[in-house]
C-alpha cells in the first residue's frame, strides 16, 4: 500500500519537482488516480490549510503547497473520465484602465489559483474594450476587477456597463476590490461582490459559483 | 542645529558598497525596463544599451558613472517665504507630511469621507503653521475636481495657504505642465521660477526595475524645465523586492540610481532627489507593513547609498498601520522617525498626517506628528558641551544643599536645552484631573481647531488679491479660489 508520504511531504514544502516525480511514481506502481488524488494530494492539501489557520505557516509557503497541488492535478487529469478536475471555474482578472498598481491583484489571482481556479491575468491598465474582448474569447466565469486609486474606480463601472453593452453582462458573475472600494460601491456599480483582501476574494468567488 | 549628522548608520562601509556594487550589477546586467520608446531613443543617442524588444536599458559602469557625476550633490529647495528654504546637502534634515491619500477621518465622531480641495486648503494651513513640518506635500486627492484638473488646483490652494516648499506627486506630465504654468505666473515669470524653484515633483519608478511613460515624461519635463524631481522608488519587500533587506536595498537603489541617470542625459545638472521609500509585507498574511521597524531600518541605509554619490536624498518615515492617532501610531512614528532622521537625511517625507498605510490622514495627526518631529529636532541637535553649559559657576555658587531654579544662568539657558512640548501632558494628576484629563489627542483636537478657525478669520489667501485675480482670469479651470 502507497502512503503517500513522500507526496504529501512534498506538497507540504511546495516541491513541485519531487511531487511531480512521486505522483508519476505512483502511477506506475498501479495507484489509481483518484487514489492519488484523494490520499495524497488533497490530504496534504488539508494539512497545509490546517497549519495556515493555525499561523505556522505563512501565505508564500502554503501557495507554493498550492501550486504543487496543482500542477499535479494537471498531471492526473488526463486519468479522469468525468471531465475537469482541475477547475473549480474560469476567472478573467485585471486591474482597471489608468490603474497600474497590481500587487493586491496578483495575489487574489495567486489565491484563486490555490483554490483552483483557472486565472487569466490581463495585467494592469486594462481599458473596458479589453475586458469585453477577452470576455468573449476566454468564456470566463467570474470577471474580477481591481482598482488601487479612488480615481480609477469609475473605470469599474465602466467596464461593467460595457459588457452589459456588449451582451456578456448575465453570463458572468463579477467581483471587485481594492483600498478604496467598498461594498457600497460595489453594489452601486452593479457588481456580483466585493472582497476586502485575497482570502475572502477566494469565498466569493466559490460562494458565487454555488462551491465550497 | 543637526551639524554632527549622520550618529545612526545601519550599514558598516563595507557593505554600503557591497549592495552598491549589487546595484550596479543589476543595472549593467539585467537593466531597467523603460516603457516608451521615444524616451529609449533619447537614452540610446546618449550611449545607452538598448534592447527595443524588451524595452530593456542597460547600464555601464562608466556611463553610469559619468552621468551620476552630473547630478548636484547640493542645491536648494525654495519658498516663497526664503525664510522657509530648504538647503539640501548641507546636513540638514527636513521633515514634511506624507502625500496623495483618498480618506480622512474626523476624530471627533469616528467617522470617515473621501478627501476635497478644501482637505488640501487645511491641511496646507496645518503645515504653514506647525513649525516642525518644514514643508508641504499635497496631502491628498481633492475628489470634487474633474481630473483633467486635479494637479493645477491642488498646487493653486496648497501655494494659497502655505509659504513653505510645495512637492506633490503628479500622474501625468500634462498635469506638471499645468502647475509649472501656474507656478510661473506666480513667480513672475519662467526664468524667476527656473532660479527658485518653490515647488518640486514626484514621480516612482514601478518595482521591479520598471520606468513606465508617464514617469519616464515627467522626469524629463522636470529636469528641463528646472523643477526638481524625485523618483522614489517603493519597492515592498517580499512582494516586489526580495524578501531579504539586503536585496530590496540592492534592487530600490539600482532603480533610484537608473531614474537620476535618466535625468541627467535630458539636462546635464538637473536637480534631482534620490527617492527612497522601501517598505515590507507581513508574509503571515500578506498584510502591507510600512510601520515596520525595517521600514525605518531600510530608509536609513538609503541614505547611507545616496550618500555613497553625494545625491541629496528623499527618505522616508513617520508612517503606521493604524487606523487613528493611538498608540501603535505613536510607536511606529517615532520609532522611524528617530531612525531616519539620524542617518541624516536631506528630507523625510510622509512623517506627518497619515495613517493607514498611507491611505488616510486626519487634522489631528498632523499636530501629533509635529510634536514627534520636534522632539527628533531636539535629538539631533545634542548636548551642548562649553564653558556656559558645563555650569562650574553656578554649580559653585549654589553650592552643597542649595538649588537652580532662580538662578540667572537657568534664564539664560532654559530655552535652549529643553525642547518643549506642546501637547504632551505634563500637569499632575489633581491638576489633570480638574482640566477634564485631557490627552494628545484632544489637545492636538484644540489646537487643529484654532489654527483652522483663526485661518478662517483670515483674507483671502497667501497669494494675495491681485495675484488671485490674476489667477482666476488665466486659469479658469482653477475653482475655489
Ligand atoms: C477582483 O477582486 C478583487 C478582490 C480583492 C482585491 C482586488 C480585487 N484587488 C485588491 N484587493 C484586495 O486584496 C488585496 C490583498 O489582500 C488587497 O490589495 P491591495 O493592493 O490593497 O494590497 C496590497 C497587497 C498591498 N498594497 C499595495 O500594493 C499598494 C500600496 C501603496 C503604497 C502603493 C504602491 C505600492 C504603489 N503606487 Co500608489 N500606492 C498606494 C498604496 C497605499 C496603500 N497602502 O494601499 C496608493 C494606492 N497609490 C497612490 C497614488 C496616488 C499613486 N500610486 C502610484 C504608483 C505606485 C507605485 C508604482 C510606486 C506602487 C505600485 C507598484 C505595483 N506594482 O503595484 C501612482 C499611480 C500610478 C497609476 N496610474 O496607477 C500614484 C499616482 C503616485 C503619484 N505619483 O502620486 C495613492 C492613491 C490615492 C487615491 N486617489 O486613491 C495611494 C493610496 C498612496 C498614496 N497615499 O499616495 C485588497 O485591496
Amino acid at each position: 500500500m502507497n502512503d503517500f508520504k513522500a507526496l504529501s511531504e512534498a506538497v507540504n514544502k511546495g516541491d513541485n519537482k519531487t511531487a511531480l516525480v512521486e505522483v508519476q511514481k505512483s502511477l506506475d506502481a498501479g495507484s489509481s488516480a483518484e487514489e492519488i488524488l484523494n490520499k495524497g494530494l488533497i490530504t496534504a492539501m488539508n494539512e497545509v490549510g490546517d497549519k495556515f489557520s493555525k499561523g505556522l505557516i505563512f501565505v508564500p509557503q502554503m501557495l507554493r503547497s498550492a501550486k504543487t497541488m496543482q500542477e499535479c492535478t494537471n498531471l492526473l487529469q488526463p486519468f479522469f473520465q468525468e471531465g475537469d478536475i482541475t477547475s473549480k471555474g474560469k476567472v478573467l482578472i485585471g486591474t482597471v484602465k489608468g490603474d497600474l498598481h497590481d500587487i493586491g491583484k496578483n495575489l487574489v489571482s495567486m489565491m484563486l489559483e490555490g483554490a483552483g481556479f483557472t486565472i487569466t491575468d490581463l495585467g494592469v491598465d486594462i481599458p473596458p474594450e479589453k475586458f469585453v474582448e477577452k470576455t468573449k474569447e476566454v468564456k470566463p466565469d467570474i470577471i474580477g476587477l481591481s482598482a488601487l486609486l479612488s480615481t480609477t474606480m469609475p473605470a469599474m463601472a465602466q467596464t461593467i456597463e460595457a459588457l452589459q453593452k456588449a451582451g456578456l453582462r448575465d453570463q458572468v458573475k463579477i467581483i471587485i476590490g481594492g483600498a478604496p472600494v467598498t461594498e457600497k460601491y460595489a453594489q452601486q456599480i452593479n457588481a456580483d461582490s466585493y472582497a476586502p483582501d485575497a482570502g475572502s476574494a477566494v469565498n466569493k468567488a466559490k460562494a458565487l459559483l454555488g462551491i465550497s | 542645529m543637526g551639524k554632527s549628522l549622520p550618529v545612526f548608520k545601519p550599514l558598516p562601509p563595507a557593505d554600503v558598497r557591497r549592495i552598491d556594487q549589487a546595484s550596479r550589477q543589476i543595472l549593467k546586467r539585467i537593466g531597467i525596463r523603460i516603457k516608451d520608446d521615444a524616451i529609449l531613443d533619447k537614452l540610446k543617442k546618449a550611449g545607452a544599451k538598448v534592447d527595443y524588444h524588451n524595452q530593456r536599458v542597460r547600464f555601464e559602469e562608466e556611463w553610469l558613472d559619468e552621468l551620476l557625476s552630473r547630478a548636484p550633490s547640493k542645491f536648494t529647495l525654495y519658498s516663497r517665504d526664503e525664510k522657509h528654504n530648504l538647503p539640501l546637502g548641507e546636513g540638514e534634515v527636513h521633515f514634511a507630511n506624507g502625500g496623495r491619500v483618498f480618506r480622512i477621518i474626523n476624530i471627533a465622531d469616528g467617522d470617515y469621507r473621501l478627501t476635497m480641495l478644501k482637505d488640501i486648503a487645511h491641511t496646507a494651513t496645518l503645515v504653514d503653521r506647525l513649525e516642525h513640518i518644514r514643508f508641504y506635500v499635497i496631502a491628498c486627492q481633492a475628489h470634487d475636481v474633474e481630473p483633467q484638473y486635479y494637479h493645477l488646483n491642488d498646487f493653486c490652494n496648497a501655494f494659497n495657504n502655505t509659504n513653505k516648499h510645495v512637492m506633490g506627486g503628479c500622474d501625468n506630465v500634462e498635469g506638471v505642465r499645468q502647475v509649472w504654468k501656474l507656478a510661473s505666473l506666480i513667480a513672475g515669470g519662467e526664468d524667476r521660477l527656473r532660479k527658485k524653484p518653490f515647488f518640486s515633483v514626484i514621480t516612482n519608478p514601478i518595482s521591479p526595475l520598471t520606468i513606465g511613460p508617464n514617469a519616464a515624461k515627467i522626469l524629463s519635463f522636470c529636469a528641463i524645465h528646472g523643477i526638481p524631481v524625485t523618483c522614489a522608488s517603493a519597492p515592498i519587500a517580499g512582494a516586489t523586492s526580495p524578501v531579504t533587506l539586503a536585496g530590496t536595498l540592492a534592487q530600490m537603489h539600482a532603480e533610484v540610481l537608473a531614474g537620476i541617470s535618466i535625468t541627467q542625459i535630458f539636462f546635464p545638472g538637473a536637480k534631482v532627489l534620490y527617492g527612497a521609500v522601501p517598505t515590507t509585507m507581513d508574509l503571515r498574511n500578506m498584510e502591507f507593513s510600512m510601520g515596520s521597524s525595517e521600514m525605518g531600518m531600510m530608509s536609513a541605509a538609503a541614505v547611507q547609498l545616496s550618500k555613497l554619490y553625494h545625491l541629496p536624498i528623499r527618505a522616508s518615515a513617520g508612517v503606521t498601520e493604524s487606523k487613528r492617532p493611538d498608540i501603535q501610531s505613536g510607536v511606529e512614528k517615532s520609532f522611524s522617525n528617530l531612525m531616519v532622521a539620524m542617518a541624516g537625511a536631506d528630507c523625510v517625507l510622509l512623517a506627518a498626517g497619515m495613517l493607514d498605510s498611507g491611505n488616510s490622514v486626519s487634522y489631528e495627526q498632523y499636530a501629533i506628528d509635529n510634536e514627534i518631529i520636534g522632539m527628533v529636532y531636539r535629538v539631533l541637535s545634542g548636548i551642548r558641551v562649553n564653558k556656559e553649559t558645563l555650569s562650574l559657576d553656578v554649580i559653585e555658587q549654589v553650592g552643597p544643599g542649595g538649588n537652580y531654579i532662580m538662578e540667572e544662568h537657568t534664564v539664560d539657558c532654559m530655552r535652549e536645552e529643553f525642547f518643549y512640548p506642546g501637547l504632551s501632558i505634563r500637569y499632575n494628576f489633581d491638576i489633570w484631573e480638574e482640566r477634564g484629563h485631557p490627552d494628545m489627542l484632544s489637545r492636538a483636537n484644540d489646537m487643529v481647531h484654532n489654527i483652522l478657525t483663526e485661518h478662517a478669520e483670515g483674507k483671502d489667501g497667501l497669494l494675495g488679491t491681485d495675484m488671485l485675480r490674476e489667477i482666476r482670469k488665466t486659469f479658469p479651470e482653477i475653482k475655489n479660489i
